[in-house]
Order: C-alpha cells, then structure tokens, then sequence
C-alpha cells in the first residue's frame, strides 16, 4: 500500500493540529490506516506545535524518526527549521513563509531566522522544497483566506498525499464541518492545490 | 463501531465497556483526555468526578471497590506520587470489585515534571501493570485490567505514554455496559481492612504476594505477552516492552534496506521478538524460553531498565551466558522517549557489538546554521497573573529590595510561567503546593530578606493547604500569594473546588476567601490583579510586616474562560500619533496580544538588549530603545506598537508602563 510519513510544524493558532485532524478524518473515511501524534506546549497561542501522521501505514508506532518522513511541512518560518531533520533525503519540504515572531525577536533581544537562512537549510536538505508565500493567499468576499486550508490544499497538490486521499473527499468535509465557512474555504484548498504551478 | 479516538479517550471507553461505576481524578496532561472525555457523555448509573487531588481520588475509587464495583482512577505521573501513600496500603489489603489505576508517564518531558518512570511504584507495590502499544489496544487492555483485577483482587495499573495517550487512531469500540446492579458490599474484616498489628500486616504482604502470582498465571493463560521465536536458534532475541514494541518491525525493517545491518539476507527472520506487555509482574516463563532460544538479547524499554535487571537475573540464575545489549551496558539511554531512532541503535549495537555512526542521532542534522527562534512560554493576553506578576516586583522594589535577594518560590500550573520572562520572578518548582513548604525552609535558614509563596488555586487545595497550616501554627513570617483564576487552567479549564457555582454541575464552590480566613490567616488582603495600584499596595504592607503569614488573595478570572463568555474588561487602544515605539509596554509585561510590524534585526548583528530586563527605568527608555528597522523583508516601517484585538481583552494591564500615554483604557459597557 502506498503511504505518506508527514510532521507538520507550526505555532499553536495556526491550524497546524486542524490541519492533522483533517488528514486523519479523511484517511478515516477511506478506509486508510492512519496515525495522528501532536505535540505542543503548554501555551495556548504563540507555543511550538508539532504534528506527526503515518499515512497508510499500519502496525507502527505514532512517531516517525528523524530522516523518517516523506513530506515535511513547516507553517511558519522559523518554526521549519525544527522540521529539517525529520526529512528523508528524497523527502518533500513545504514551506508556508508565515512570520509569527517572538517577542525576544521585537525587542532586538532574540534572533529571528530570515527567508533565505530557512530555505538554504531546506535546500541542503533535499532537493524538493516548495516555498508558499502567504501574500498569495486568496482573498472571498474581502476576507483572507484560511491559512491552515491554504497549506493543506498545497499538501494535496503538491505531495503524495493526493493520491493517498481524494482531495474532493477532503472538500467535502471541509464544507461539512464549517458549513458557514464553505466559500472561503474551498477557495483556500483549490488556491493552496495550485500553488506554485 | 468503528471511531477515532485518542488513547485517553480509548482507556475512558474501555471501562465504560467494562462497566466501571466511578471514575475519579486529577488533571495532568498527558492524561487529562480520559475524564474530559467522560465528562462530554450522558452517563446515568455512574460518577466521574474530577477530585481534590489524586490521593483523594484514588480513595474514592477504592471505597467504591471495596464495596463491590468496578472503579478507576486517572492520574499523571506526578499525581501517582500524591496517590502512593494510600495505594501502597490498599495494595496490600487489595479489592473486591475491578479497581484500575490509569496513569499516564511522560518520557521526553513534553508536559514538564520529573521524567519519571511509574513502573517502579508498580513493583514496589507489587501490582500488575498493562501497557498498550496504541488507542486500540488500550481500549482492550483497560477491560483485561478489570477482569484481571476481579480474578485476582488485586488493584490493576494500566500505563500509557503520551505518544499513545495523545495520538489519534482507529478504534473499534463496543456499546457501553452499564455498572453491575448490585447492593454495595459492606464487609467489615479488620484482619483486611486495616493495619491493626504486625501479624495482619505480614499476612497482608503473603496474600499481596500471591495475588501477584495469580496474576501472573492469569496473564499467562490468556497470552498477554506475545512470544515470537524465530526459526532459527541462536540469533538475536528482543524484548520490547509496552510502547516501544511498535518500532521494531518498522526498525529492523529499515535497519535491512538502508544496509546498516550487514546480517546475512535472512537477517531479519532469525529475529525473535518477545512483546512485553506486563512489564509487572515480569513475564519469567516466555522470556526464559527467550533466553534458551537466543544468543543475544536486546532489551528495549524507555527510561529506567527495570525489565532489563529482571532478565539479567534470570539470565543469571538459569546460567545463560549470552550478551545482554540494553541500557546497563551503556549502549541505550534512560533518557527521553524511544522511536525508531532509538531501536535502530539498540539494532546496531546487538548485530555488530558497536553503534555505527548513521545510526547515532543527530549526525546526519548536526547543529549548525540558523537556530529557530526561541519561544518562551508567557501567559496568555488578558492573564490576571500578570497583573500579579507586575505588583509582586513593583512590591519587591518599593519595600527597599531587589528582585535578586527576595526568595520567590513557585508553583505547578499557568502560575509557574512568572519564572519566564519578562517577569524573571521565581526561583523554583517542585510539586503540587511546594512553595508553601519551601518558603518557611528558607525562612527557617536565616534569610535576612522577606520571602514570598505564590500558588494558583487549584494547586493550593490540592496541596498548599498542609504547609500553610504548618506556616501559621509555626508563626512563619513569609507572604503567601494565592493566585485565584477560578479554574484549573494550564491542564485545559477544568472545574476545581473553587470555581463559580455554575459550573460545579451539581457540587457547590469553596471559597477560598473563607478558607483562608477560617485557617487562621489573619493578615488577608483581597485584591484585582487588574488593580495593579491596590495589589501592590497590599503586597508592599505584607514584606514590611516582619511577623506571621500574611496572605494575598489575588482573584480575577482566567481571561480565556472569561472570553469564552464574551466577558470583556474593557478596551486598549493606541493612538499611533503619541506612541514612540519605546517597546516599555512589551518589555515590562511581555503581552503576546502587543507587537511590532517589525520583526527581525539583520542576521549577523549583534542583539542589542540585555534581555526583557532592558530598561525598567523610564527615563532610559527612549534613548536605549532599538529603534525600528526594516522589516523582514525590507518592506515595511513600523510606526506604532500594535494591539491584537481579537487577542486583547482589555486588561489594561499595558497602560501604566507608556511613558507618552499613547496608550489608553476605558471600561467595557
């Protein structure tokens, strides 16, 4: 059976855990064996927050090792450095260059990686990295589109994980569980599966 | 049916399968989900509650055993500790109805708290434990552990880690059984109930004993620890105890097709794997025909190497004279939890007595390069503890002294965050209610300084109470601030005792106001940590005053919970104009709701400040203050500090540090 090993890094707040649940949702749904392992601090906003899901693989364990994992996604700049290392040598890395900065980083205290710092790190890492720039995200009815959605429709598009999961089925739960929300994230998902072409 | 469920929620569905009658326990992650879930059902004929402590609610569930019924209790590792006085006790006089002590342990230290191993207390008090491999067979296993416990009347651990607590999978789960219709048991048998004379205590420790030994037998008969003998003796034998028996395959796997196990082509199938899932009591038959089969045994188990010492002795005793490759001969640390990182290493080193470099961690990603930016835990926008956080050093420096000469000691839960900047403000954590007996230790040292304890609500009824009866009993002169938010917040706002009447559900609040006062606290000063002015005040006249406990009692609701009802304080604003980006209001209280536009400084320069500590003065606050450059990508300016106002509640709390009055307040309608 074909099989995906994604970690999904973020900040807490920015759907990364929505992001998981979904994936696992639809696994779920097909009839995909699938795990989900969050890991995130005790901060309720603002804290580092880490995702592992074992697409398609049944009688593993919830984790995956470092060089483990097929597709990487870091959600926020820095954040996707702590991501690297779980990349296989041929794996997928998707960047979303979100900034949620530090307030070390605004008062001049703490560093804070620039775009070029995180993607040369990525590229000596593997070949296949995706850099999505949040300014591409579209906007319905004058609201930004969800990110996490954004990203999650890239993960589809631009991953394996499309042909594990039917990416219409993943639309079709997305308009389920936020029915109030339907237009602006279908369009999210669709701008994040085209992203990059 | 077919559900996903979290491990927590699967050991929750797995005893209302079993037909338990009362659960009771003590938030902590990772094993808070099991009880949070049981609360989110309609579940008539049964009791959950959410108790005191995890000493009281492990009592609870034992009277509910002792008298018939199936009980649980759940607990975080550290709550085990609290629990242990009373379990140990009732492990010796054992139970009549199904009692099961779910625990969760937490190796790699993703919820803070010592990395403890509860296996220990399991064979201290000579009680089986289960470990579950995933939500599915912990929902199995927490069934096994009642029926094993009714067989044998022995009380039944079952451990998860947080990997397993944690993460989400397919369960098949059945319908819930209702609790047995049963009058309850009154038995009274001081010879098994209590601990009246050496001669029932020796008799309790016999039957302890052999109620182990039942235990084991049942376990045996019904092969809860799987044997899987190669084809081929005199390989490689590995035992894979509780959650690590799901890396194996997946490491061995890994290990034939990257090449670093340089075993023949049937490398792999001259590998027998004993799967431990009673690490007590420690399955001696299945691993001795382990041992007589193998010639090596890798023994693979997070943290302390408890089952490895018992298959030394076993190897030891039976005269096997093979290698045991684990954590004794250094090869394997008790440190941190185990993937397939750490099984792969323990593969290499059993294959080729040495650990090639691939296989060590982190060499194929050395540190180098750019780091992520750290993220220090602060407490939310809106926190009241802030509030208190700001008085307390406000106090320190008004009464005369410096933050560095004024023993603070610290709590468990949100209260602990003031240890972080840009507070800086406590010295020490150590366990539920510590602070308060802490702080008269450094009283009773001789410390010439006043001395503060600080405690969260629910911390302090789950254990600052003893200490402060002790502190006032003794006259210690310390100042003891109880940080009143109304809920158990940092585990995810659960009820505690203190929480307003209309979320008890059906039970009545404690006021702590009452308690305090009724204990004796005569020096009590009620205040907002809103109020920043009034809670100083009251903090100033407690360290002047050199005799006694006094207490502040600083009470304000968890503005997450508040803003989860639409309660507002009221509305910061600021206006651009008078703001001159001087940052005090980010430095004095580190709100995540406040924020520059810019935010980086260029990579390579050297990092201007001191740390949050940077200008207290506000004199010196302009003229040191980086002042705003380009923005990440060299796009944007900042020209005011900005305010989140999703995130803002109106606290206020930033308002008194601007020194321009950029910053302004006004009450909520």
């Amino acid at each position: 059976m074909m099989s995906c090993d994604i970690v999904l890094v973020g900040v807490g707040g920015q759907g990364v855990l929505t992001i998981g649940d979904l994936l696992l949702r639809a696994a779920f749904d097909a009839d995909v064996p699938a795990s989900f392992c969050p890991t995130k601090g005790m901060a309720q906003r603002g804290g580092p927050v880490k995702v592992e899901m074992r697409l398609g693989r049944e009688g593993v364990g919830p984790r995956i090792g470092e060089g483990g994992a097929d597709l990487v996604v870091g959600m926020e700049r820095s954040e996707a450095l702590k991501g690297i290392r779980f990349l296989k040598p041929e794996g997928t890395f998707i960047l979303f260059d979100h900034v949620w900065t530090t307030t070390g980083a605004m008062l001049g205290t703490d560093p804070y990686p620039t775009l070029e710092q995180v993607t040369r790190r990525i590229r000596d890492a593997t070949p296949r990295s995706i850099v999505l720039d949040p300014a591409e995200l579209p906007s319905v009815n004058g609201r930004r589109a969800p990110e996490n959605v954004y990203v999650l429709g890239a993960i589809l598009g631009r991953s394996t994980v499309g042909r594990l999961l039917d990416p219409k089925a993943v639309e079709r739960l997305l308009a389920e569980r936020w029915p109030e929300a339907e237009a602006p994230n279908v369009a999210a998902l669709r701008a994040g599966w085209r992203s990059g072409r | 049916m077919k559900r996903i469920t979290t491990g927590n929620e699967a050991v929750a569905l797995g005893a209302l399968r079993a037909g338990v009658k009362v659960v009771t326990g003590y938030p902590g992650t990772p094993s808070t989900g099991c009880i949070e879930h049981l609360l989110t059902m309609d579940l008539p004929g049964r009791h959950v509650e959410w108790s005191t402590n995890e000493k009281v609610a492990f009592e609870i569930a034992s009277g509910a055993a002792w008298a018939g019924h199936r009980a649980m209790c759940t607990m975080k590792m550290s709550g085990l500790n609290v629990a242990y006085d009373a379990l140990i006790s009732i492990a010796y006089s054992g139970t009549n109805g199904g009692l099961v002590i779910y625990v969760a342990d937490d190796p790699g230290v993703s919820a803070g708290m010592a990395e403890q191993d509860s296996r220990g207390f399991a064979r201290m008090a000579q009680l089986p434990m289960l470990e579950p491999v995933s939500p599915a067979e912990a929902y199995g296993l927490v069934q096994t552990a009642f029926e094993l416990s009714e067989k044998t009347g022995s009380p039944v651990f079952v451990r998860l880690t947080t990997a397993i607590a944690l993460s989400r999978a397919a369960v098949e789960a059945g319908e819930p059984v209702p609790p047995r219709e049963i009058d309850p048991i009154l038995e009274r048998d001081i010879a098994r109930y209590t601990k009246a004379g050496a001669a029932i205590c020796q008799d309790q420790h016999r039957a302890l004993i052999s109620r182990l030994e039942r235990a084991a037998a049942f376990i045996c008969e019904v092969g809860l620890n799987r044997l899987d003998l190669s084809d081929r003796p005199g390989g490689l034998g590995i035992v894979a105890v509780g959650g690590v028996r799901a890396y194996v395959k997946e490491a061995c796997a890994l290990a034939q097709s990257t090449g670093t196990d340089r075993g023949s082509a049937s490398a792999l199938s001259d590998v027998s794997i004993l799967h431990v899932v009673t690490p007590v009591p420690f399955p001696r038959d299945e691993t001795g025909e382990l041992l007589s089969h193998c010639g090596t045994i890798l023994v693979l188990e997070e943290l302390e190497p408890y089952v490895e010492r018992e298959v030394h002795v076993l190897a030891h005793r039976s005269g096997w004279a093979g290698r045991i490759v684990g954590k004794l001969d250094g090869t394997l640390s008790p440190i941190g939890e185990y993937g397939v990182d750490e099984v792969r290493r323990g593969l290499a080193a059993a294959r080729e007595g040495t650990v090639p470099a691939t296989e060590v961690r982190s060499s194929r990603f050395a540190v180098q390069g750019t780091k992520a930016a750290s993220r220090p835990i602060t407490v939310c926008a809106g926190c009241p503890h802030r509030g208190t956080y700001l008085a307390i050093e406000a106090a320190i420096e008004r009464a005369g002294y410096s933050k560095s000469e004024v023993m603070v000691t610290g709590d468990i839960g949100c209260t602990i965050l003031g240890m972080n900047p840009p507070f800086d403000l406590l010295w020490n954590e150590v366990s539920m209610g510590s602070s308060v007996g802490l702080a008269q230790g450094y009283v009773r040292a001789g410390l010439k300084t006043p001395v503060i304890a600080t405690i969260g609500d629910s911390t302090f009824f789950h254990g600052g109470i003893p200490g402060l009866i002790n502190a006032i009993q003794h006259r210690v002169p310390l100042t003891l601030v109880v940080m009143d938010n109304g809920w158990t917040a940092m585990t995810g706002m659960q009820v505690n005792p203190g929480t307003e009447n209309a979320f008890q559900d059906g039970g009545r609040r404690v006021d702590l106001e009452q308690v305090l006062r009724g204990l004796g606290v005569d020096r009590l000063f009620v205040v907002d940590p809103y109020d920043l002015e009034g809670t100083t005040d009251a903090l100033v006249e407690c360290l002047q005053r050199s005799a006694d406990v006094s207490a502040v009692l600083a009470r304000r609701e968890c503005a997450i919970q508040a803003t989860r009802r639409g309660v507002r304080h009221g509305t910061t604003t600021v206006d651009p104009e008078a703001c001159v980006l001087c940052k005090r209001c980010l430095q004095m209280t580190g709100c995540p709701a406040l924020s520059l536009p810019v935010t980086t400084r260029e990579p390579g320069s050297k990092p201007s400040g001191d740390g949050f500590d940077k200008l207290r003065k506000l004199s010196a606050a302009s003229s040191d203050a980086e002042e705003p450059t380009t923005a990440v990508d060299g796009s944007s300016t900042a020209t005011s500090i900005q305010i989140d106002v999703a995130a803002c509640n109106g606290c206020g709390l930033c308002v008194p540090f601007c020194p321009t009055g950029a910053l302004t307040w006004r009450a909520a309608e």
